[in-house]
């Protein structure tokens, strides 16, 4: 089972350039629909039954685009797992000492190179056993706060990010019926 | 008769640690302390802000005697702004919010009471746009705006220590003391590094509280103007983490695992469709954040 995502992972690392977003292969988390739009009101192009392999091509929002069999189209994002995407063998981290816990892989080699999220093994810093080891670092707390943002500064960055500001209600309960409305855009 | 009460047991605490870790004896000093504070009266009594910041200053200082920041300006400046953008549609705005990056490969963030919040540059590298920063912090920030850090340090036998400290630091009115500012920084950071040696920050928390950390966080993220499906991506990416780092990260000990933080937010986040047209903030981020790649 393992080579068999193994092997998957590999085809769609060839094939998946035009996203190095989340990992490239799910499987559906139960009876679902592949849509042709990312709505909830898009038609159908084929039901997908739970534990159906996809590849992961993109995300927007609630909606994932997947291929399945040749056919391209859109999942809801809850209805999708993401299966472990074990060995790191052809990973390592970005350099560096590797501190506290260590493995038989190799560390501190270049970046890697295959474009997929298939994450570093290598643990540089902040193991169980540099906490015991700590001792206070006033400098480092300065230096932390020395990058502090004010208000001002916040807002003239959101604007540039076209980030507008929406009045939302928390939700406690699923079941709560919310009634956000939203600031002027 | 306070104090020297105090700087006993923190003495005894720091021996103990520096030479062998040794949780059984630090927990014993944190009881002690317990008891001295109990003696005083006012040992449950509300820990106000300018304590809530002391405390988390003095932790923080402790994290970075065991991890280094990031070493990239840029990068440390730009998750300030989107931190404090995102802190500023919380319930406590105006918490002199500071965000750090941790040079280090595991995947996990850290918020301390006060409003002092670490995510790791293992965490961040692997995330994919702005959306899904905000929804890691906004997590963090909700877990400040509740509190929940607070709580836990003021109830576990450890947190008995850090409300001494607090009591030492009200009874003594900052800046008014024999001690002096310098002093009670020193005793403060003390403290906040005996709680970090002594596994603060391996503890979880309830999982009703990241729970709920998760179900505000992407409210406020949402709130900010980003896409509130963010956080629910970045939880993704975690499940597809896990066999490979499990053994390894402290983000797996100490909270639910992805899936189940997944379908809990899969509750919640009914309302939150209809900002899913908001920004995730793609460019800008890839600009800012260094990719190993």
């Amino acid at each position: 089972m393992k080579t068999l995502i193994r092997i998957a992972l590999a085809t769609a690392c060839l094939n998946a350039a035009t996203s190095a977003s989340a990992q490239d292969a799910a499987f559906t988390n139960r009876a679902t629909e592949l849509k042709d739009k990312a709505a909830f009101e898009a038609l159908v192009i084929i039901p997908l039954p739970a534990d159906t392999p996809v590849k992961v091509l993109a995300r927007s929002s609630g909606w994932t685009r997947v291929e399945v069999n040749g056919k391209t189209g859109w999942v809801r994002v809850f209805h999708l797992r993401f299966p472990a995407t074990v060995e790191a063998g052809s990973s390592s981290s970005s350099g560096g000492f590797l501190g506290g816990l260590t493995s038989s892989m190799g560390f501190g080699g270049k970046p890697k190179q295959d474009g997929t999220k298939l994450a570093t093994v290598g643990i540089r810093g902040l193991s169980e056993e540099d906490m015991k080891n700590a001792s206070p670092n006033p400098e480092a707390l300065r230096k932390m706060q020395s990058y502090r943002i004010d208000k001002a500064s916040a807002e003239r960055f959101a604007k540039d990010g076209k980030l507008v500001t929406a009045s939302v209600e928390y939700t406690d309960d699923s079941s709560a019926p919310a009634a956000p409305s939203r600031s002027k855009r | 008769m306070k104090r020297a009460s105090l700087a006993f047991a923190l003495s005894f605490a720091c021996a103990s640690a520096s030479a062998q870790f040794d949780i059984g004896r630090i927990l014993d000093s944190a009881k002690k302390i317990t008891e001295v504070a109990k003696n005083t009266s006012d040992a449950t009594r509300e820990i106000d802000q300018e304590e809530e910041i002391q405390i988390g200053d003095g932790l923080a200082m402790g994290l970075l005697g065991a991890v280094q920041l990031y070493p990239n300006d840029n990068l440390q400046r730009y998750v300030n702004r989107v931190g404090k953008w995102v802190a500023m549609h919380g319930e406590r705005p105006d918490l002199p919010w500071t965000f750090g990056v941790m040079d280090s490969e595991i995947v996990n963030a850290f918020a301390l009471p006060g409003g002092t919040i670490f995510v790791s540059y293992g965490l961040v590298k692997r995330l994919n746009n702005e959306s899904e920063l905000a929804g890691v912090l906004a997590h963090e920030v909700a877990h400040v705006v509740k509190k929940h850090q607070l709580a836990a340090i003021q109830s576990s036998a450890s947190s008995g220590a850090l409300g001494a400290v607090g009591q030492e630091l009200l009874s003594q009115k900052l800046g008014r003391t024999s001690v002096g500012k310098v002093g009670l920084q020193n005793e403060v950071a003390a403290m906040g590094t005996n709680l970090v040696k002594d596994g603060f920050f391996l503890r979880p928390l309830d999982r009703s509280l990241e729970y709920e950390a998760d179900r505000t966080g992407v409210v406020i993220a949402t709130r900010a103007g980003y896409d509130p499906y963010g956080l629910v991506s970045v939880l993704q990416m975690m499940q597809g983490l896990k066999e490979e780092e499990a053994g390894l990260s402290i983000v797996f000990k100490t909270h639910p695992q992805p899936s189940d933080r997944i379908t809990e937010l899969e509750k919640s986040m009914v309302p939150l469709e209809r900002y899913a047209a908001q920004p995730q903030v793609e460019a800008r981020f890839k600009q800012s954040v260094p990719q190993p790649k």
